[in-house]
């Protein structure tokens, strides 16, 4: 009986297990995929017992989870997700208190964005317009506030987001600043603006603009680049960013930028660095219009990454070459699922996403399918090539849509000289450059191979003609050297 | 037989290329001379269908983008007959409001043999792309560009040679041709439209009659 049951429950929940497992292949179109992670567990304010405001972002420093509440302030989690402590008023540190002569405690307001280095806590208190640095004892060392630079004289600092180098620079995103990234130094002065969306006119656009004149110019919508929603900093100080997505820049949502401050990202995967490819574009009452709305960003080992997007509820992760690897997440009520996501992170290999709407923290692990394609991954950063093939053929057998696969496969081949095998596995896979080369190699082996027959018939369809002609006005009777 | 075949020749390839290096002389042969036969024209829009669906499968995939469960063929023939009907059309409508000696038997020989650089050039060079390396992909594109371009200038010859037109006469033609074009695609959807409506409408006085007897 209860066998029966187990089993009739299985199928009533397959449509469910199918769920949102989907990809998109080469040409664009929406296929089955197998899920890359899935629900394993989650914590909100009844598992660590206490109430919770209006979470707003979390990072992960040591297996610890560090986050802020625009309402009750920071809290940190341990790794069997308990509370371990929280904190609304920070009590100054001694050199802090020697050095400005206050003894005050500090208190946040309405803070929205935090990151945890080895230097300290940097709390983005945007309602106070500062930047507060707190040691590991959660006593303030720090304070930055008011960057000097003339922007901030039209549009107040409104911090929500900040990342920090391992140096002690700070990049913060300011609420309304469409300069780009705000790059203060470890003392908290200005520095400079980092990775600004770049504008682009159409033609038509600078024409039509041209002939209008300064009131009708004034009244017009302005172009404005993008603001960023999030950023995230590397150990080698890229900075992964993303933005709102606007009508011409929605290619350009997820950056990687340098510490020179250009977007470095590479668009080597079948589609851009956009989350979802498909979506309608008209207003819509039916269903979810427009671009994916990425709101957060996080990286892990192998130069893997995962975008947010807030619209649909859906985790995107991509590899280093911009391959997109899976897509999960939905959008719902139940426990396993988001409807307001504000923040994710990586604890580990598992995905944490954060859940403003509900309070809840989804903690989503790599299914059998998703690790062997993170660990194919890194394999293939590593240059491990030998390695990553075999995984990439156990990949292929776990879910045969998957298309890149064959291009792991067939990078491993070319590098042994396979070059018909790696063709046909490049074909599949549709990366043209490594088919082109793969090609290439097979190509000049076969001329070199024949290389005598080739020139042997080269030499005889020459002498051939030039036999011919002479044949020819022999039978006429005419001159070889001269015409008459 | 050899002789056959030799007329052969010379109707498909011999006489339409000596119209692309002397094309006042060859089109001036095609109209008083009577050297252009309608069934070579017919042949080349025929050949000219098959090599559109030619370069949807056979393209090299270095550059072939196309997803070939989406092929279909009798769209893609559909959209070349479509294409040379609305231009003959077209083209005979503003041609004879505006003094043209050319009739619609000339215009569609004209359009026809205009088509030949595209074959001759673009087959062997569907071909040829298989056999080439991405970075040698410029060569395949040349030809390629270099056909059509050819067809372009076979074209503008042709209907300037058979109206006896001067070279901005052409061109004006050319964008009424155009302009006509359009016109005919929209006269044809409103006439569907309408068709629609009108089947709906007796569709649905039969519905009322049939429910109430």
């Amino acid at each position: 009986m209860k066998r029966l049951f187990i089993i009739l429950l299985l199928f009533m929940t397959t449509p469910l297990l199918l769920g949102s497992s989907y990809n998109y292949s080469f040409y664009g179109d929406v296929i089955h995929s197998a899920p890359g992670m899935t629900f394993a567990t989650y914590f909100n304010a009844q598992t660590l017992e206490t109430p919770l405001g209006s979470p707003e972002y979390f990072v992960v420093y040591n297996n610890d989870i560090y986050m802020i509440d625009s309402e009750r302030g920071l809290f940190v989690i341990d790794e069997t997700f308990k509370l371990k402590s929280h904190h609304d008023s920070f009590e100054l540190s001694e050199a802090y208190k020697e050095k400005t002569g206050q003894t005050e405690a500090l208190t946040l307001k309405t803070p929205f964005g935090l990151d945890v280095k080895p230097q300290g806590i940097y709390l983005a208190d945007s309602g106070n317009a500062r930047i507060i640095r707190l040691n590991f004892d959660f006593k303030v060392e720090a304070v930055y506030s008011n960057p000097q630079d003339p922007t901030f004289e039209s549009v107040a600092f409104f911090p929500i987001k900040i990342t920090v180098e391992k140096t002690g620079r700070m990049y913060v995103i300011s609420r309304q600043v469409y300069e780009g990234i705000v790059e203060l130094s470890e003392s908290g002065e200005f520095n400079r603006f980092t990775g600004v969306n770049p504008l682009r006119l159409t033609p038509l656009e600078i024409f039509r603009r041209s002939m209008m004149t300064e009131v009708q110019l004034a009244k017009l919508r302005r172009f404005l680049p993008t603001e960023y929603t999030s950023v995230s900093i590397n150990e080698n100080s890229f900075i992964y960013a993303t933005s709102k997505p606007t009508d011409n820049n929605v290619s350009n949502t997820i950056q990687l930028i340098n510490p020179k401050g250009v977007d470095v990202i590479k668009r080597n995967g079948y589609h851009g660095v956009q989350g979802e490819i498909h979506y309608i574009e008209n207003m819509n009452n039916y269903v979810i219009n427009g671009p994916s709305m990425l709101v957060d960003i996080d990286y892990t080992k192998g130069g893997i990454f995962s975008v947010l997007d807030q619209k649909r509820s859906r985790i995107f992760t991509y590899d280093s070459e911009g391959n997109l690897l899976y897509i999960n997440g939905d959008e719902g009520q139940q426990s396993d699922k988001f409807k307001q996501a504000v923040a994710i992170g990586y604890h580990g290999d598992d995905l944490i996403v954060l859940d403003r709407g509900s309070k809840t923290f989804i903690v989503y692990r790599l299914t059998e399918f998703g690790t062997l394609v993170n660990q194919a991954v890194a394999f293939h950063d590593d240059g491990r090539f030998e390695e990553a093939h075999d995984i990439w053929i156990e990949l292929l057998k776990k879910n045969a849509n998957y298309e890149i696969a064959y291009n792991g496969i067939g990078k491993h081949l070319l590098r042994e000289g396979k070059y018909k095998e790696a063709m046909a596995n490049f074909k599949l896979g549709h990366d043209k450059y490594y088919y082109s080369k793969a090609f290439k190699e097979y190509r000049n082996n076969i001329l070199r191979a024949n290389f005598g027959y080739i020139f042997a018939g080269v030499i005889v369809v020459v002498a051939g003609s030039i036999g011919l002609v002479i044949y020819k006005k022999r039978k006429k009777g005419e001159s070889l050297l001269y015409e008459d | 037989m050899k002789t056959k075949l030799k007329k052969l020749y010379f109707n498909i390839i011999k006489f339409p290329s000596y119209i692309i290096f002397h094309p006042f002389d060859g089109y001036d042969e095609l109209k008083r001379y009577k050297k252009g036969k309608p069934w070579v024209a017919t042949l080349f829009i025929m050949l000219f269908a098959f090599f559109r669906i030619f370069v949807y499968v056979n393209e090299s995939i270095i550059i072939n983008n196309r997803n070939p469960h989406n092929l279909n063929t009798i769209q893609e023939i559909f959209t070349v007959l479509l294409l040379i009907f609305l231009f003959v059309i077209g083209n005979w409508s503003i041609t004879t409001l505006m003094e043209g000696k050319g009739n619609m038997k000339e215009i569609f020989m004209v359009t026809g043999y205009s088509l030949f650089p595209v074959l001759i050039i673009g087959f062997p060079a569907v071909i040829l792309s298989n056999y080439l390396t991405k970075e040698e992909m410029g060569i395949y594109t040349l030809l390629m560009g270099s056909g059509y371009a050819l067809t372009g200038i076979m074209l503008f010859f042709g209907i300037l040679n058979i109206h006896e037109y001067g070279l901005l006469k052409t061109i004006l033609t050319f964008l009424f041709t155009v302009v006509a074009m359009l016109f005919m695609i929209f006269l044809g959807l409103l006439f569907f439209d309408l068709i629609q409506q009108f089947i709906a409408f007796i569709i649905s006085i039969y519905d009322e009659l049939r429910l109430r007897y």
